[in-house]
């Protein structure tokens, strides 16, 4: 059968799915702009937009500064993207299996399909704001603010990483949000307290009580996003350790996702 | 007969409790136990379908009946691969494709063309595949121009056609469909038997659930009658939704239901003592030749005495097909009395059957259905025939050449 035995891996059957998979996030994509006028530039104007207002605000209204290396506004942009790339994902796989009851009651089609196309189409989003960062900081560079980080080359490997802990922890929210709907509120408080507990505004170097830094370390979270601004914003090359720890806690995610997807997929047409 | 295209042995469905209770009981189980939901299966919840066993060849039509509630939906689930069975196994073989609900999942933003992509593709095709069989979805569909329209803009007629032809253009070997005929305007619904037919003669395996029993009897070959969950009769589509009829009809007149087994019942007012088939004069044979006067003759012995009688006698071939069937009613005899023993004769002045072997089915009932006996394949018979003339209707005929010289047989 197309849809695959329920004993097949998630992976496999999204490898056998990938092309209802890509139509998917086509369509996505296509009826997200669909009847606005300005269409696709809206992935570009959204970030354009927030990130001429960090500018404003924290220039010359607030004029904050956590780094020596980089302006406030840049080093804010490049821990905002990859947050909300998450918990843009998150938010959306909590209901995606509830939106697409009709196909999974009414259509003989494997469920897996839909927390991995609302992942890809969070990335493509992604990867369309990510030009916004990189022309601002070549700007910044231009003007002298910031050396360009030429690591950046090295970009596509942290997002593989943060795709395998993004993917695992969307199946997880998309199977557990089908059983316990509670998991939809919860989700946006837990996001709120991951928001500021992950050096997402400030640097980890800030944090001067060494309890709360430990506990800042400690969260899964934060080797993954300081991998991403190591990288794309601050030039600097991550060690092996800190290479190992992210893509540790992503194998982590990923293999707890998936086995909490499966233990409960047979489970999700009949309840959603 | 090849390999069964579905196979269902003893096929059990439970769902869980959907109480806030149960809920909670499962995320803890889920948290501490790491067992999640499977828990309290095993003994709670309700139980949906119980003990289904089901073959269905290749290109056979078979339907699901029964009242609301029983478990068809359930039972299409299962050989859909929507659901998992609790306990038994479900095996099918080849592509399935579900016609539960017409269009379901479409994106109302999108085009009804980047739908059709995305349906065809969720019921199993390639994007290739269904790129070079997009022309004949529109087509078939009758939607015109308005393909390239978001759907949302589609009036629900329109909607389901789409849905429709996607499904059947992915040419299944197994294809589940749900009540879903009643949709469309009547050339619409035509169009679809069509396609139907043409589905069965390909070799489709058809599951079949409809409360439309006149459908029923003339797409499907068998059926199964369930009710609350447990099949009740499998066997030909006629005998299932006689008894299926029969049950409703002494539901309502809170009688006593039918009972029996599934190929004999009845609540015994009238019981069916012999029946034969008999020549032109009255002695009961086995052995026919085409085109001989014959008759079917019911001997039956009456306990309670009735003024509200149809006796029914029905012959088909041994894989369920119908050959004829008639009763008393139909054919404009009003009851008046029926008490005691006695016989009735159904006579045929020249019985043009094909070669082979037929089964009889016959049935004393009241006019509303509810069965007093209904015995299926109670008697069987075997026509002979000087020639293996294929088909089971053989009438009288001669060739007549003005043109070909050809010799005549001897004779």
């Amino acid at each position: 059968m197309k849809s695959g035995s329920p004993k097949a891996g998630v992976l496999s059957s999204l490898y056998r799915n990938r092309g209802l998979v890509t139509v998917l996030v086509a369509r996505d994509l296509k009826a997200r702009y669909r009847g606005t006028f300005l269409g696709y530039i809206w992935s570009l104007l959204n970030p354009l937009l927030l990130l001429a207002v960090y500018t404003v605000v924290f220039t010359w209204v607030i004029p904050a500064r956590v780094t020596s290396e980089v302006p406030f506004p840049l080093f804010l942009f490049a821990g905002l993207l990859p947050w909300g790339f998450v918990s843009g994902v998150l938010l959306d796989a909590a209901i995606v299996l509830g939106d697409n009851g009709p196909l999974l009651r009414k259509v003989v089609c494997p469920p897996e399909v839909f927390p991995a196309v609302t992942v890809f189409s969070h990335l493509v989003h992604h990867l369309l704001a990510l030009p916004i960062l990189l022309v601002a900081i070549a700007v910044a560079a231009g003007n002298g603010l910031v050396r360009f980080p030429w690591t950046v080359v090295l970009l596509p490997i942290v997002l593989l990483i943060w795709l395998l802990a993004v993917g695992g922890l969307a199946l997880a929210v998309a199977a557990l949000a089908v059983h316990f709907r509670d998991l939809k509120d919860l989700l946006h408080n837990l996001l709120n307290i991951f928001f500021f507990a992950t050096p997402i505004i400030y640097p980890l170097e800030m944090i001067r009580v060494p309890v709360l830094k430990r506990l800042i370390q400690a969260n899964p979270a934060t080797p993954l996003i300081q991998l991403y601004r190591d990288v794309v914003l601050l030039g600097r090359l991550p060690s092996l350790a800190a290479w190992g720890w992210a893509a540790g806690v992503a194998a982590v995610f990923w293999l707890l996702g998936s086995w909490i997807f499966s233990r409960l997929r047979e489970t999700i047409a009949e309840t959603v | 007969m090849s390999a069964p295209a579905v196979r269902l042995a003893g096929v059990s469905k439970r769902y869980p409790p959907l109480t806030r209770r149960g809920k909670l009981h499962s995320l803890k189980g889920a948290l501490l136990h790491g067992d999640l939901w499977r828990v309290n299966e095993e003994h709670n919840g309700f139980l949906a379908l119980s003990d289904v066993d089901l073959e269905i060849a290749p290109g056979e039509t078979f339907a699901v009946i029964g009242p609301n509630g029983s478990g068809k939906s359930t039972l299409l689930k299962l050989v859909a691969g929507i659901l998992q069975p609790t306990s038994g196994s479900v095996e099918v073989e080849g592509r399935v494709t579900a016609l539960i609900e017409l269009g379901a999942g479409f994106h109302p933003e999108i085009s009804g063309r980047d739908n059709a992509i995305v349906n065809g593709m969720m019921l199993g095709l390639s994007r290739s595949e269904v790129m070079d069989r997009l022309d004949e979805i529109v087509e078939f569909s009758g939607i015109g121009p308005f393909i390239d329209q978001p759907v949302k803009t589609y009036s629900s007629g329109m909607y389901v056609r789409l849905g429709f032809a996607v499904a059947v253009t992915v040419e299944p070997n197994v294809l589940v469909v749900d009540e879903i005929l009643a949709v469309g305007d009547e050339a619409f619904a035509h169009k679809c038997l069509d396609r139907i037919a043409k589905l069965q003669r390909r070799g489709t395996a058809i599951l079949l659930v409809s409360h439309d029993l006149g459908l029923v009897e003339q797409l499907a070959q068998r059926a199964l009658y369930l009710k609350g969950g447990a099949p009740v009769l499998t066997g030909p589509a006629g005998a299932a939704v006689a008894r299926y009829r029969s049950d409703v009809a002494s539901d309502e007149a809170g009688s006593e239901s039918a009972a029996g087994s599934s190929r004999r019942w009845g609540n015994g007012a009238v019981t069916l003592d012999q029946v034969d088939l008999v020549d032109g004069g009255g002695r009961p044979i086995r052995l026919l030749m085409s085109g001989e006067a014959a008759g079917i003759r019911a001997a039956y012995t009456v306990r309670m005495p009735q003024d509200d009688f149809v006796f029914g006698i029905a012959i088909h071939r041994e894989d369920g097909s119908y050959v004829f069937g008639t009763n008393t009613d139909l054919d404009g005899w009003k009851p008046e009395r029926l008490a005691g023993r006695g016989q009735i004769t159904l006579e045929f002045p020249r019985l043009e059957l094909g070669p082979g072997r037929y089964l009889v089915d016959v049935a004393v009932h009241a006019k509303g259905g509810l069965a007093y006996d209904y015995a299926c394949e109670i008697a069987s018979f075997t026509v002979t025939a000087p020639v293996g003339w294929p088909g089971c209707y053989a009438p009288r005929h001669g060739w007549n050449p003005r043109g070909p010289a050809m010799t005549p047989p001897s004779e």
